[in-house]
């Protein structure tokens, strides 16, 4: 209970310390950040550990006449904070190496802003996880928005940074409109601000209106989590934050809006009894799905390191959602379909966290690159392993992680997800079993597709030779930033070589929300080491498997190939130049990035349409070719089809408007009486 | 209806039977395409001895590569037998002690496939480049298809577990086959190719760079690493070929008898060597596809398991 105090301690006088020192202010601003993320751990894993349906709370000083600010710590909550926590222990290790590293030249106010805005950033998290009235979670939700955008316009002082925080301000606004759009829809019929009043209110609700107010809710954080087509800012700002915030935004800041969503869908609109209106779940699902597969297919085409990480964390919240989508479409459905829900929000709540540490790691690893060379795009790096090799083996270590191959923690949350919608599919007969397996098919697509990206990400930056003097005089990252990205590193292994004791912390909130059995009492029945999925409608004993066998078993035969790998002469082996076909290698033999996914780009060219221009310049005949210049783009198709439109509409309407407004103040007066006039008249007929 | 459960060693047995008689099946293989050829081909017993060759001989590394390059078939050949350790092989019905089911199978052999894509792009050649590029284009086409095949024989059986799905068919498969069964089947025939790395997806008798795709990431990996790299596809031919016919024709029995197993263990030769067969007769019979025509042959693929699940489901 006192810890949760301490927690608020650490975070409040972390940015205060920040706002007063100089350079200091890296040292002592991070390690508030980490003692702030350390008593966040203690909190949470009290809650999760603690007896069940226990909820803290915790009043807040009344800063607004009108509402009464609280906290309130339930398994949902805490299960959150968690997560938050996690990544900010990695972050807050990591930080002050790479803030000094990165940019020697940045003044002490630059950097004790950005240490501010970090602590700010993070407070406002936890806090926003724990809110308990309406109040508090909104004004939460804006200082994150506000301190990340001031950390996302913090590093470079370009003009491409500042436009992604023009569009990340525009875009997440337009979201928080919705947001609040519900939220006082729901405060106005209670009269208070606090969730269980708004529960309570929402408990009479009609069924359109409830499922208006859920759409305008789920619009609201779709936008803040990246959910296809209202992606577009993600990939612009993720990058443009220093590598550890990047990290943070990737792996937690959109976990926040995923928070949102389960907390509106499950908890606060759900009706009091009898399933959810199905058009909430396949709305989830399908929008999951999209995000999935077109957030891996644009990650494909990036060249931009930490563009493609944030491509790819578009691809992992559809993972997400297509969970969050299948639990909703199954919760409270008569037979095994309550089961079957708790195994899908189970695969969505692992791959959260699964997906905050493994997209944590690959953005630290990245930033470790990018402090070392100043290069962001992959074709100049090339040779890195050799010069970075602690950051290669954990960048590699998270490649594997994402792209859900055994036996790390992605596949475990992938093959739960997997176990849910084949369920499921075997649930529904008809065109909804279908749909559902046809999602199966879409995730095995993206999981294809996201070991490609990465054996190309991981090949062209750290295999074959440095392309540029930037890679070959490249070294390794400070010891800070390396314990940083091992604390990562371990979580994805101890989460996919034992996940079943994670299954413990679970349980509150599966059963919290779901008022059904808790993770642990379906996916870990046969003991922690085995995990089952409750395929039980046949009669058939549950699919089961367990990844601590499977990996005893690699690490074993592991060890006999490699005695069968030194051969039979265990003579220390020779080294040659690659075989280029006899010509004397160099770095323009190594296969680059464009080339890896260019296959990928003709078999998916309806997708990508992609523009190639090549122009020859020659001397005279067509024969001799002084140069050859080579440019192409693919677009991103919500952006051409429905960002540009919109933009061609608002410029043609603001035309319109600058050719009605003619610069003479009694024109404007007219026009203010004349909409007064019409605001009193609706509102007369609204009495 | 799962009345037998394998214990360990069984397990372990079926996985080591499969790693030796790995490279037999492609000696059969090459024989008979010799054969179909009018060739006489070299004996059945040829991979063995190449590869007592190669495990005998010294390593040429190339420059370039990084600290992974030496550990890269090492891993390899790990993913690959693990994956070999969840196919039945003697007889039905799940193992005493759960590991993993087809899709754990499946992401197995992602894994080696991913590894050797990595160590192909370390020694920097274009060669190696150019062939990682490729198979990581066909593999994710691959995969979706080959998951669609075994949800269409799991949703039928409740589970994923391929001991547990051979014996959810039972013994008397192609008479209770239903039209699902067949299409998925005629899918499977369309993915082996494309699995095992064979013609028209891709050659295996050839280093030429227009038509590789397996054989290119290969190059620069020499000595007891090539050899590693060699027995590690062997294997995962016959993982695959055990995968269908577990889903298939699980004609295994569940008794634990010295008989039942060597009922099994007849069973199992046979069926493997129909579908190698199939793959000889195939790689004899057609060209080498272009590679950007490969997405609409597996399409045809993709139908197929689509229409199989959707007779499932419906």
């Amino acid at each position: 209970m006192l810890l949760m105090a301490a927690c608020y301690g650490a975070g409040a006088l972390a940015s205060l310390l920040a706002r007063r020192s100089g350079r200091l202010a890296l040292g002592v601003g991070h390690l508030a950040a980490l003692a702030g993320a350390v008593a966040g751990l203690g909190v949470s894993l009290g809650v999760l550990l603690g007896d069940p349906g226990r909820t803290l709370t915790q009043a807040l000083p009344d800063l607004f006449p009108f509402a009464r600010l609280s906290l309130a710590v339930d398994g949902l909550s805490a299960f959150f904070l968690l997560v938050i926590s996690l990544v900010a222990v990695a972050a807050a290790l990591y930080g002050p190496a790479y803030l000094r590293a990165h940019s020697p030249a940045a003044g002490p106010a630059r950097q004790a802003a950005q240490v501010l805005a970090l602590n700010v950033f993070l407070g406002c998290m936890a806090f926003l996880v724990c809110a308990g009235d309406a109040m508090t979670f909104l004004l939460c939700w804006e200082g994150m928005t506000l301190a990340s955008y001031v950390l996302v316009v913090s590093e470079d002082r370009d003009g491409e940074n500042a436009r992604a925080g023009l569009l990340y301000m525009v875009m997440t606004h337009g979201g928080t409109a919705l947001l609040l759009i519900a939220f006082l829809a729901l405060t106005e019929r209670a009269g208070a601000f606090d969730f269980a009043a708004l529960r309570a209110a929402a408990g009479d609700l009609d069924g359109t209106t409830r499922t208006t107010l859920f759409f305008l809710a789920f619009g609201g954080f779709a936008t803040k989590a990246g959910v296809v087509p209202l992606h577009v800012w993600l990939p612009r700002a993720h990058p443009a934050a220093p590598s550890h915030v990047s990290a943070l935004m990737s792996g937690v800041m959109l976990k926040v809006a995923i928070y949102g969503m389960l907390r509106f869908g499950f908890d606060l609109l759900a009706p009091v009894a009898g399933p959810l209106p199905a058009s909430w779940g396949w709305t989830v699902l399908v929008a999951g799905t999209i995000s999935a597969v077109l957030g891996v297919l644009y990650a494909l085409q990036q060249h931009d390191l930490k563009r493609l990480l944030a491509f790819h964390s578009v691809e992992n919240i559809g993972i997400i959602l297509i969970g969050v989508g299948l639990a909703m479409i199954l919760w409270r459905t008569e037979g095994a379909g309550g089961v079957l829900a708790t195994v899908a929000l189970t695969a969505a709540l692992l791959h959260t966290v699964n997906h905050a540490a493994f997209k944590g790691l690959l953005f630290l690893a990245a930033g470790s690159v990018l402090c070392r060379t100043h290069v962001r795009n992959i074709e100049e790096l090339g040779g890195l392993a050799r010069r970075m090799p602690w950051t290669a083996g954990l960048f590699l270590l998270g490649a594997v992680a994402i792209s859900g191959l055994p036996p790390l923690n992605g596949f475990v949350s992938e093959w739960l997800t997997f176990q849910a919608l084949l369920g499921g599919a075997s649930r529904f007969h008809g065109p909804a079993g279908l749909g559902i397996v046809f999602s199966a098919a879409m995730l095995a697509l993206t999981g294809g597709l996201a070991a490609a990206c990465f054996a190309k990400a991981f090949g062209v930056t750290f295999l074959g030779r440095a392309r540029t003097p930037q890679a070959e005089h490249a070294t390794e990252a400070p010891p800070s930033m390396i314990a940083g990205m091992v604390w990562l590193g371990a979580l994805c292994v101890a989460l996919g070589v034992a996940p079943g004791y994670a299954m413990r912390l679970l349980d509150a909130p599966t059963a919290g929300l779901l008022h059904g059995p808790g993770a642990s009492a379906v996916v870990t029945a046969r003991g922690p080491l085995v995990l089952s999925a409750g395929l039980t409608l046949s009669g058939i004993s549950a699919t089961t498997i367990s990844m601590t066998v499977m990996a005893a078993l690699l690490i074993a035969l592991a060890a006999m190939a490699w005695i069968l790998r030194r051969g039979v002469r265990s003579a220390a082996p020779r080294t040659a130049p690659t075989w280029t076909s006899g010509m004397i290698p160099t770095a323009r033999f190594d296969y680059t990035a464009t080339a890896f996914a260019k296959p990928l780009r003709f078999v998916f060219a309806a997708l990508y349409r992609p523009r190639r221009e090549v122009t020859r310049e020659t001397a005279g005949t067509p024969y001799v070719v002084r140069r050859i210049r080579y440019a192409g783009e693919i677009v991103d198709l919500s952006e051409t089809q429905i960002y540009h439109r919109v933009q061609r509409g608002i410029t043609a309407l603001s035309r319109t408007i600058r050719a009605r407004s003619t610069g003479r103040i009694y024109g404007y007066i007219g026009f203010v009486l004349g909409t007064l006039f019409v605001a009193l008249l609706l509102f007369g007929v609204g009495q | 209806m799962i009345t037998g459960e394998s214990p360990l060693g069984l397990v372990l047995l079926e996985m080591a039977l499969l790693v030796l008689l790995g490279p037999l099946v492609t000696g059969i293989i090459q024989k008979l395409k010799a054969r179909l050829q009018c060739r006489q081909g070299a004996g059945v017993l040829q991979p063995y001895r190449d590869l007592a060759k190669l495990f005998r001989k010294g390593t040429v590394q190339a420059e370039t590569a990084s600290g992974f390059f030496w550990s890269i078939p090492v891993l390899v050949l790990a993913a690959t037998v693990a994956a070999g350790a969840l196919v039945p092989v003697l007889r039905a019905g799940p193992p005493a002690f759960p590991m993993g089911d087809a899709l754990m199978l499946l992401g197995l052999l992602a894994l080696a496939r991913f590894l050797t894509a990595v160590g192909a792009l370390d020694a920097g050649g274009a060669f190696g480049g150019m062939g990682a590029s490729r198979e990581m284009t066909i593999a994710p086409l691959v995969e979706p298809v080959l998951m669609m095949v075994v949800f269409s024989t799991a949703v039928a059986a409740g589970t994923t577990e391929l001991g547990a799905l051979a014996a959810h068919r039972g013994t008397s498969w192609i008479l209770g086959w239903s039209a699902a069964d067949f299409l998925g089947f005629a899918a499977m025939l369309v993915l082996l190719p494309a699995e095992t790395g064979r013609i028209p997806v891709d050659n295996p008798d050839t280093h030429l760079e227009l038509t590789m795709l397996h054989e290119g990431m290969l190059l620069e990996h020499s000595g007891p690493g090539l050899g590693c790299m060699a027995l590690a596809s062997h294997t995962r031919q016959i993982v695959t070929l055990g995968l269908v016919s577990a889903l298939f024709f699980p004609v295994a029995t569940h008794g634990a008898g010295a008989t039942d197993l060597l009922l099994g263990a007849g069973a199992f030769a046979a069926k493997i060597l129909v579908l190698a067969t199939y793959l000889a007769l195939v790689e004899s019979s057609y060209a080498k596809l272009r590679l950007f025509r490969v997405p609409q042959y597996l399409a045809i693929g993709f139908v197929c398991a689509l229409t199989a699940l959707a007779l499932r489901i419906l």
